[in-house]
């Protein structure tokens, strides 16, 4: 049997790959869309009797970043799998298939006043997307990464069976946390099918109190007064503005309480003002054809020189850069960033993909390899994606 | 001791000094068992490293004899995490107890993993801050065995659990290299998994925590009710009206006795269940929200509500609660501790089911538990003198765990597998479950040596691809490993 | 209950949870389980079911220092005290020690619980040091390669001052409140003579006769601590007979007071004593707990100094007495007191445990007094000659003296308005 008709025969919805369907620049054979778990595991049993390289496609908002993958016959795409499979609203938890965008699920959830505390930095970003890249945005600094906030994950294997850790409730330690595991892991062990997140009540009152500082030094002290007050920041932002940085607080609780927390982070921050709404340039990725993730310890603000034009600081530790330029000026950008910090090209045009290392170095890469080998031990899924050309 | 553990035992003597390694029967037999004392095997040797290079000449060893080895903090664990092998050694990192850095502008504090949990906060508390995971054992439980049970505790219902509270480990792996996992860095989340792995998958010999700030406030009441029918009523009415406690904790009446006789704790008198209610964080918030939940207390039934009104009364509050497990030892000759785990929805229908599993065995079940997350601490009470009664109460305990599995819970919520409760893991998880945790460890440790026995009903073979048979392996053979 | 009935239950009683290894010296020394309450009790455990007393389970029961601290960490109520003490007894009955170590032993136990003797001791000691040969002698070490157990005990000879022989009545001032027994104590009374005095002196200013009898002779604490339980029931029967006739018998010494709370237990078996040797016990106070019963009267004068307060652990753990000296320190106007970290890990001394484990003993001074210096104290109170000997030395060893004083002086010098330049600072 030729492998589409192999596929053809397990999943409902495949046909040849269009031409503007390849992941930078690689185009797949077929693209298949099962409809659900039971379908995905049937696909993925067909793509490894057949040998298929595969690629997890969910909103597409994350498929240009990384590197290109070696080879890619099917491309595997969940957007039919857009169940929320429960809501334990009286539990605050909730179950949503992979191809389910996280806003879906908040629309979801907030007709019972709760939330997925998970900021979406672009619009309709899928569940298997967000946690196969570990996206987060600023309220990580309160409430934390995919890895924290999912409880139970369901993955189809390179081998067609399914797999499941965690559950559905929150303490649980249970055998080992795959779900920890494949958040960050862009695909490569395996396919995500279904997770189960914890949720947190909708707060009441948000505010924003935002001031710029004159530069790197003024902001980290600023910043640091607010982390070592107790007003619990649910997020703490900086961003390059005209006049120095802009340090933005949020702070989200009960109506009765948050107008005097902001009110003390507005004064730790030597006036400021205290908004509704966030500004502009919040909890979004910053502009430019390439973008760097920088990770470092919070105190690294104070000589964030790089934090200028189009770049973000969160207090959580994580910044972000946007570069509008040609291969040498990134690659040197990266190489002084490196120096001191963690720094990952997230996407980056074709020709800086190639003139520097996307990834940089990795520790415990020889560890990441042998539990890469463990998973898909034919390399099928997501080939050179990811770091060391897993 | 067999002829490679006289090799090892010479070896460590000369790696780390007489003073490290023990070999003396009466002495190695002080080391038996952990927190829980069910299982107990005397290890073969003993060795206590100084740092992390010799666990990882230790390690290297070890592997180099093809002998097993399991790693032991505070020995406090509940679920024979630590049990040793006899066959094997038993590397104590009690002696690697430096608090390396503590860098508040970071929020951040580097140990060793033999530092006791508690003496972090008490390093940072003069700062501001506190190292979160608060288990019952904080004051002896050390972060190395923290790391590696993902220790929760009461106010794990706010701020998470170790997982949430490691931002790198320095690990010595299974192959005896020292490797350093970070949060956040590129490529897999290995720390996320190696925290929880219950010491299977290396030895971790330097963490960095995260430093949490103390609250601005903290408000504390205990809530009593005639059944625990209403404090349940109260936890999902708490719950349901957003509030996020820092913790919420129940007692029934069977251990609210036991607290009393061992600490005289002075909960209300009468009380069929008593709920602790802590909240924490900026004042105004807190000052608004606990009122709410006293006004929720009552409407659901509390016919008394203390609030404490300062640390000492708190104290008090809690010292009833952190005191029960040991206390129970007051009103029962021995106790089996379970750590299921239920939707907390699912609270009244779980524990009138474990009431009716009481009543129909006679044996009793004294209710501990941390309710805001559904976190049961059945303690099933018996004599193990007398004959049959170690049995019958096994029997409760597993019913329990079954009870949990069927609501959609866990088998354990913080005191972590081990070897009690790995022959319950095949009835929350399927063989590919397991067969796929077990793909970690593979990757981790092929040789099995670090730590086996433990967390997965049985080892598996890691030289064989999944789904692919070739031959029957000798271990599957003798009957000692299964294919999946 | 005899000990073949009472052992096995009481080590039943152990949960293994591990609560008690934090707070124990030898585990914070050691970090090994055997040297750990919950691993002695696992050996006692083992020889219970007929493993041999060896060399080296008796080396682990050695090596307790009896503090106690154990005993307050448990939450399953687990006797340690009681374990050790009846184990401890059973390793003198069954297991000799070498000959050094019990002429070592023969030496301690035949001096320190026999005021006369150590009073014997005083002159030569007192020659030695004004001479200054002592600076020499410790320089040199020499002592410690003679025997570390000799070298610990000359190390903690505090320099001696004159010492009043206290009156055998000392009448209450402003009206009396009560008529108490005072114990005089062996160490005590020949090493600090000015804290019996202290004490005699609070006690008459807060409103109380005061009997010290004549012919009282040591309570036994060094020999019940140490297993030595015939010895401790001697000196036990003529200190209930020494101090029948009064209501209250005031202790100054937290190791004595300890013991004399444990008579009943002691001579439980006894027909003849059992019913006054629990009269006796139940009517032991601690000075501090004593003085808080009776409440404040006489006026507190400003004493403007900041101290450390150690406790002791046969006042802390034995006895529970823990607020009581700190609230009649607070009580004193301009007085500031500090809280030493790690306060439940014993200093070392331990009754007689820096003689017999001199380098144990050494390395716990040594954290006790960094401890102590962290807190930037003037003076160090403790309510037990042992402890303020032990910190003292370790103190002098690390080059920061510190001025000492029982919680007995402190009181003394604010009731009779005394400055706070008074206070001791030994070996500087």
């Amino acid at each position: 049997m030729k492998p589409i008709d192999a596929l053809a025969k397990v999943c409902s919805d495949v046909r040849p790959a269009y031409p503007e369907e390849g992941v930078l620049g690689v185009l797949p054979r077929f693209v298949a869309a099962p409809a659900g778990v039971a379908e995905a595991a049937e696909t993925m049993r067909a793509a490894a009797e057949h040998g298929l390289a595969v690629i997890a496609r969910g909103m597409e908002t994350r498929l240009d970043w990384g590197l290109p993958p070696q080879r890619c016959d099917l491309l595997l795409d969940t957007h039919r799998m857009d169940r929320i499979v429960e809501h334990a609203a009286g539990d605050l938890v909730v179950s949503a298939e992979a191809g389910t965008p996280i806003e879906k699920i908040n629309a979801e959830v907030a007709a019972h006043g709760q939330r997925l505390s998970l900021d979406c930095p672009i619009f309709a970003s899928s569940v298997g997307g967000t946690i196969a890249t570990a996206a987060a945005g600023p309220r990580r600094l309160l409430y934390g990464a995919p890895r924290d906030l999912v409880i139970g994950l369901t993955v189809v294997r390179a081998d067609g069976k399914i797999a499941r850790s965690g559950g559905k409730v929150v303490k649980n330690v249970a055998g080992y946390d795959l779900g920890r595991l494949f958040a960050g892991s862009w695909g490569t062990l395996g396919l995500i099918v279904e997770a189960t997140f914890r949720l947190h009540p909708v707060c009441e009152a948000t505010a924003y109190v935002s001031a710029v500082l004159p530069d790197a030094a003024a902001a980290h002290e600023a910043v640091q007064a607010v982390l070592h007050s107790p007003v619990v920041p649910a997020a703490v932002e900086c961003a390059a503005a005209p006049g120095g940085i802009e340090v933005c607080v949020m702070v989200e609780g009960v109506a009765a309480g948050v107008p005097a927390r902001a009110d003390r982070v507005s004064s730790l921050l030597g006036g400021a003002d205290v908004a509704e709404e966030p500004p502009e340039w919040w909890g979004r990725y910053p502009d430019g054809t390439t973008l760097v993730e920088i990770t470092a310890p919070p105190a690294a603000l104070a000589r964030a020189s790089w934090l200028t034009g189009a770049a973000t600081w969160s207090a959580s530790g994580h910044g972000l850069l946007g570069l509008e330029a040609g291969p040498e000026q990134v690659t040197e950008t990266v190489n002084e960033l490196r120096a001191a910090h963690t720094a990952v090209v997230r996407y980056a045009p074709e020709p800086v993909r190639d003139a520097l290392d996307v990834w940089g170095p990795v520790p415990a890469l020889s560890l990441m390899r042998r539990v890469k080998d463990q998973f898909d031990p034919d390399h099928r899924l997501s080939p050179g994606r990811f770091v060391g050309g897993i | 001791m067999g002829e490679a553990l006289t090799r090892l035992a010479e070896r460590f003597t000369a790696l780390l000094g007489a003073d490290s390694v023990i070999t003396d029967p009466v002495r190695l037999r002080t080391y038996e068992c952990d927190g829980l004392t069910s299982h107990r095997a005397t290890p073969g040797v003993v060795v206590l490293p100084g740092t992390a290079e010799q666990v990882a000449a230790v390690v290297r060893a070890c592997v180099a004899e093809g002998v097993p080895y399991v790693a032991r903090g505070s020995g406090t664990g509940l679920s024979g995490g630590a049990l040793p092998r006899t066959d094997g050694v038993l590397i104590v990192t009690s002696r690697m107890r430096r608090i390396l850095d503590i860098d508040i502008p970071n929020q951040r504090a580097v140990v060793e993993p033999g530092v006791i949990n508690l003496d972090v906060t008490r390093a940072v508390r003069d700062q501001g801050y506190h190292f979160a995971p608060d288990p019952s054992s904080q004051q002896v439980c050390s972060v190395g065995g923290n790391v590696a049970e993902n220790s929760g505790g009461a106010h794990c219902l706010k701020y998470g659990f170790t997982a949430h509270h490691v931002l790198a480990c320095e690990v010595v792996t299974p192959d005896g290299e020292i490797v350093e996992l970070t949060a956040g860095g590129p490529g897999y989340d290995l720390l996320g998994v190696f925290v929880g792995a219950e010491g299977t998958l290396g030895i971790t010999t330097r963490i960095t925590v995260r430093l949490t700030r103390l609250p601005e406030t903290v408000q504390t009441l205990l809530a009593a009710f005639d059944s625990i029918e209403s404090g349940g009523a109260a936890v999902s009415a708490i719950i349901g009206a957003g509030v996020v406690p820092a913790a919420v904790e129940m007692m029934d009446a069977l251990s609210i006795e036991a607290a009393e006789a061992a600490v005289r704790c002075g909960y209300p008198p009468g009380a069929g269940a008593v709920l602790i209610v802590e909240l924490d964080g900026p004042g105004s918030e807190v000052a608004h929200q606990f009122a709410e939940v006293e006004r929720l207390c009552r409407a659901a039934g509390a016919f008394e509500v203390r609030i404490a009104a300062g640390d000492a009364e708190r104290a008090l509050i809690w010292r009833g609660r952190r005191s029960a497990f040991a206390a129970v030892g007051r009103i029962s000759p021995a106790y089996l501790v379970q750590d299921g785990v239920i939707p907390r929805t699912s609270l009244p229908k779980v524990l009138a089911r474990i009431d009716a599993l009481s009543a129909e065995s006679g044996v009793r079940v004294a209710n501990v538990f941390h309710a805001g997350d559904g976190n049961l601490h059945p303690l099933v009470l018996f004599d193990d003198a007398e004959p049959g009664a170690t049995e019958r109460a096994e029997e409760v305990s597993g019913a329990i765990l079954d009870l949990c599995i069927e609501h959609g819970g866990s088998i354990t919520g913080e005191h972590g597998v081990g070897v009690d409760k790995s022959r319950y893991m095949p009835r929350m998880f399927t063989d590919t479950d397991l067969d796929t945790m077990q793909m970690v460890r593979c990757g981790f440790d092929p040789a099995g040596l670090c730590n086996p026995g433990k967390v997965f009903p049985t080892p598996r073979l890691c030289g064989e691809a999944p789904g692919v048979r070739k031959g029957v392996h000798p271990l599957v053979e003798q009957g000692k490993a299964d294919l999946f | 209950m005899s000990a073949p009935e009472e052992l096995p239950k009481l080590l039943g009683d152990c949960v293994h949870c591990g609560f008690c290894l934090p707070t124990c010296p030898t585990y914070v020394l050691w970090g090994e389980e055997m040297d750990s309450p919950r691993g002695r009790i696992h050996l006692m455990q083992q020889h219970q079911r007929g493993e041999p007393l060896s060399p080296a389970m008796v080396q682990h029961f050695d090596a307790c220092l009896g503090c106690m601290a154990c005993v307050t960490a448990c939450p399953s109520g687990v006797q340690y005290d009681r374990l050790i003490e009846l184990t401890r007894a059973e390793v003198e009955r069954e297991h000799p020690h070498s000959a050094a170590d019990r002429a070592l032993r023969r030496a301690v136990f035949g001096l320190f619980p026999y005021p006369r003797r150590l009073r014997a001791l005083r002159g030569p000691l007192r020659l030695y040091q004004r001479s200054g040969l002592d600076k020499v002698v410790r320089r040199t070490g020499v002592l410690e390669r003679l025997s570390p157990s000799l070298a610990a005990m000359e190390r903690l000879a505090p320099p001696l001052g004159r010492a009043p022989r206290l009156p055998e009545r000392v009448s209450a001032r402003g009206g009396r409140r009560a008529t108490v027994g005072m114990l005089t104590g062996c160490v005590q009374r020949e090493f600090f003579p000015g804290v019996n005095a202290a004490t005699a002196r609070v006690l008459a200013m807060e409103g109380c006769d005061v009997v010290i009898p004549r012919n009282q002779g040591c309570c036994g604490a060094l020999s019940l601590h140490s297993g030595r339980e015939d010895e401790a029931r001697r000196f036990a029967r003529r200190t209930i007979e020494t101090f029948e006739n009064v209501d209250v018998i005031v202790v100054n010494a937290a190791g004595c007071g300890s013991s004399m709370k444990e008579y009943a237990r002691l001579l439980a078996d006894d027909p003849a004593w059992a019913a006054r040797a629990e009269a006796l016990s139940a009517r032991t106070r601690d000075l501090a707990e004593y003085l808080v019963e009776l409440g404040p009267r006489a006026p507190r004068r400003p004493l403007p100094v900041t101290v450390a307060y150690h406790d002791a652990c046969h006042l802390a753990h034995a006895q529970g007495v823990r607020s009581q000296p700190r609230a009649l320190l607070a009580g004193i106007p301009e007085l500031t007191v500090r809280e030493i970290a790690d306060p439940d890990v014993c200093c070392g001394s331990a009754g007689t445990y820096n003689l017999l484990q001199p380098g144990p003993a050494a390395e716990l001074g040594d954290r006790k007094a960094a401890n102590v210096r962290a807190t930037g104290a003037d003076v160090l109170v403790a309510a037990n000659p042992g402890c303020v000997m032990q910190i003292a030395d370790a103190l002098g060893r690390q080059g920061a003296p510190m001025a000492v004083a029982h919680t007995a002086e402190i009181l003394d010098a604010s009731l009779r308005g005394l400055g706070p330049d008074g206070f001791r600072t030994p070996l500087s």
